[in-house]
């Protein structure tokens, strides 16, 4: 249509056309500023990183995915600074609690507190953890008098109570004298003053309160949430690790194999064939009972910074890193030597060789750099896989053990007590399929984004 | 000519790695530190008798030759410790495990494909609708949640809270105590094979063939099912393969959950107890099964679509 166009205004207007040949003093003039810029083309070049930003940022699901992850990276990594619980310690007689419940000694202190105690110390605790109380004395102080009161046996039958309006201000009921009627005790005891708190008793910081089992407890009296927090850490980081194991070894088998080609590429591939049609999970099954042994051997005898390194992981993490080095970067490496198969026979690669690059220089420097796109695919997609490999076996009891915690291994641990106390599994099990949803997502979304044969 | 010669190169990679899988699993039981008959109370004049009546006194490689002549004719040993003298052939089939699990597995197989394909193309035909899109969410849940998670879900609404069906499976004598094992067995290649044949549909709804069948003026429906369906079952089949693995992985846990006496539960429980002929005969079972379908796959695969160069490998 255009062509047939300028057809005939060549023919309608020659006069015209040999106008332009006419030239007058102004056309010799220099070229100003804002003319030059009206020659420089008017599209910055998009590089591959701002186009696949581009195009990862318009796909919303994975925008949400991003977002998803990281506040599950937030509660992960930083949510533990902000919670009075660490996730290994056994915090008595706070065992079986439900969500936002309190211990009764929690629930004291917080009475306490909420009758208007001014200040309040006890000896043996962490500083400003009002659930790392055991045993020990503890001292209020209300309107400059110091109460004391020895927190023993008797505290299980017998509830501390503070009203600052009445004359004595901190009383003891005891669970005899209690009214179910009236609400109230029918008796009680008024607590004796001291003149000061014993030495090394710290005064618990009063406007944190007292902070609440979002999660609830397990049995043994270990907070919840804090071991979700740690939980999902070390899940995450297996599954990075675990991914960054196959990146490495996946990217540099496949590319070797596909750049030497010919036999070599023949007999790598086949080996690959091989472990490809192993059935994975029954070998990684038997490899996390036969390493455990040798494993523990090993980091109790050697002392090279490796076994000590190693031996801080466990027996467990460690043995699903070697499963995964062993048998899951064969699809890694069959992709990237089909992206490398293609890319060598372009014509920079030639051009290094006539250079007298060397094979490894070429690999390194020409064809991974431009692999790079499914290279972050595929480890993307890996961490979820991971993840939910690393929960299956911990599951079982074979992956992370005790005193570790991984989101698998707390589901597990909750599995025998599944029926009385749910949340115990649910909070976990949600958190974990969470992680492998979003990081699933944000997969599927780097590969529209990143993957050049999707592109139009 | 050139298919005889493709199953037979396929029979014999299958042979193949069964030999590998075989080696493997005997050299890392091996490879285990102490022995299976070490107790606390046991001498090591007991342990050495007890190593000489079962031939581990022997040279490992001279245990792995043993254990492949005995393996053909279907000697698999004996139990060493979970049913102690018990042959675990006996173990594996004579004690209804097998059936038990086969029965569970192929059920799942069953819906997973049955629910699956009809649903995967029924998100095709609707794309970007609300069915679509409220499918691609569940599917995408679906591939996310682990089977544990799944299950103890369900056991918790349906069993515990409702009271429908049964906590605890046992050994599948009712037709309620399958649901929920099937249920959790078949849910995540079901959103697998929804996800597979959506794609797949699309791929093929774009092709010229569908454009002339349109143009023909054929009725959608027959376009959809006799057109594009068919071309599009083809990535289907393939997925055929991982998903007998992953029904078979899915079956560990899950029979461990509702309690069912299968082969998965007996394997884990085998697994902790270190009870190595045990290991071994179920490691080779489970993995037959696997290889075997992989192979009808592939066979099936190159009648479905003589298109396929037989030579060119698939992709993961």
């Amino acid at each position: 249509m255009d062509g047939k166009k300028s057809f005939q205004v060549f023919h309608t207007h020659t006069d015209s056309i040999l106008d332009m040949n006419r030239f007058s003093e102004d056309d010799f003039q220099k070229a100003n500023d804002d003319e030059k810029r009206s020659m420089v083309q008017m599209h910055k070049s998009v590089s591959f990183w701002q186009d696949g930003w581009r195009r990862f940022r318009r796909n919303y699901v994975s925008m949400g995915a991003s977002l998803l992850f990281f506040v599950i990276l937030l509660f992960a990594f930083i949510g533990p600074l902000f919670i009075d619980y660490s996730y290994e310690e056994q915090y008595r007689s706070a065992q079986k609690l439900a969500p936002m419940q309190y211990s009764e000694m929690e629930q004291m202190a917080r009475d306490l507190l909420d009758g208007g105690v001014d200040g309040l110390y006890a000896t043996s605790t962490k500083a400003g953890s009002l659930t790392a109380i055991r045993k020990g004395d503890w001292y209020f102080t209300v309107k400059g008098k110091t109460y004391a009161f020895h927190l023993d046996k008797a505290i299980e039958k017998a509830t501390l109570m503070c009203d600052v309006e009445a004359e004595d201000p901190v009383v003891i009921g005891k669970d005899k004298d209690w009214d179910p009627e009236a609400k109230a005790f029918t008796e009680t005891t008024p607590l004796e003053t001291t003149d000061t708190p014993a030495e090394g008793a710290k005064e618990l910081v009063l406007d944190k309160g007292v902070f609440p089992h979002v999660f609830g407890t397990d049995s043994q009296g270990r907070d919840l949430m804090a071991r979700c927090m740690y939980g999902s850490r070390v899940s995450i980081i297996i599954g990075i690790v675990a991914a960054l194991i196959v990146l490495v070894i996946g990217a540099l088998y496949g590319s070797i194999s596909g750049f030497f080609g010919g036999k070599v590429d023949a007999v790598m591939m086949r080996i690959v064939d091989l472990i490809y049609s192993v059935p994975d999970v029954l070998i990684v099954l038997l490899l996390q009972v036969v390493l455990k042994d040798p494993l523990q051997h090993w980091f109790d005898t050697s002392k090279s910074p490796l076994a000590v390194a190693m031996s801080s992981l466990g027996v467990g993490i460690v043995s699903i890193f070697i499963t995964f080095a062993l048998l899951y970067w064969v699809g890694m490496a069959r992709i990237i030597r089909g992206q490398v198969l293609q890319l060598k026979e372009q014509e920079y690669v030639t051009a290094a060789t006539v250079l007298g690059a060397s094979s490894a220089r070429i690999i390194r420097r020409h064809l991974l750099p431009n692999c790079v796109g499914q290279l972050i695919i595929q480890t993307c997609l890996q961490i979820p896989s991971a993840i939910f490999l690393e929960s299956f076996l911990s599951y079982l009891g074979l992956g992370v053990s005790a005193p570790m915690a991984s989101l698998g291994s707390l589901c597990s641990d909750a599995k025998e007590t599944f029926l009385l106390f749910p949340y115990r599994l649910l909070f976990p099990a949600i958190i974990l399929s969470l992680i492998v949803l979003s990081l699933n997502l944000i997969g599927d979304g780097l590969r529209d984004a990143l993957d050049p044969r999707l592109k139009n | 000519m050139d298919l005889a010669v493709y199953i037979l190169k396929r029979i014999v990679v299958s042979i193949l790695t069964l030999l590998l899988v075989a080696a493997i699993t005997f050299f890392l039981m091996n490879a285990i530190p102490g022995s299976p008959f070490m107790t606390e109370k046991s001498t090591p004049e007991q342990i050495a008798l007890a190593n000489a009546k079962y031939g581990l006194d022997k040279p490992v490689p001279v245990q792995f030759l043993n254990y492949l002549g005995n393996l053909a004719h279907g000697d698999m040993g004996v139990s060493l410790k979970m049913q102690q003298g018990t042959s675990v052939s006996k173990i594996l089939f004579g004690q209804g495990k097998f059936i038990l699990s086969i029965k569970l597995g192929l059920l799942a197989l069953f819906f997973a494909v049955l629910i699956g394909i009809p649903l995967g193309v029924v998100s095709a035909y609707f794309r970007g609708k609300w069915i679509d899109s409220i499918l691609r969410v569940v599917t995408t849940l679906g591939i996310a949640m682990p089977g544990f998670v799944v299950a103890t879900l369900m056991l918790f609404q349906f069993a515990v809270a409702l009271h429908w069906l049964p906590v605890q499976s046992d050994s599948l004598e009712t037709p309620a105590s399958y649901v929920m094992p099937v249920i959790c067995l078949a849910l995540n290649p079901l959103c697998r094979i929804v996800k597979l044949t959506r794609t797949s549909m699309l791929d093929s709804i774009n092709q010229d063939y569908i454009r002339t069948a349109r143009a023909k003026g054929l009725k959608t429906k027959l376009i959809l099912f006799k057109h594009a369906l068919r071309n599009s079952l083809i990535p289907v089949i393939t997925y055929l393969g991982p998903l007998t693995a992953g029904i078979i992985t899915g079956a560990l846990v899950v029979e461990q959950i509702f309690h069912i006496p299968g082969l998965g539960n007996y394997f884990v429980t085998s697994i902790l107890n270190r009870d190595y002929p045990v290991i071994m005969g179920t490691t080779i079972l489970l993995a037959v099964l696997i290889i075997f379908m992989n192979l009808v796959v592939d066979i099936a695969y190159k009648f479905v679509d003589p298109r396929i160069n037989i030579t060119k490998k698939r992709g993961r």
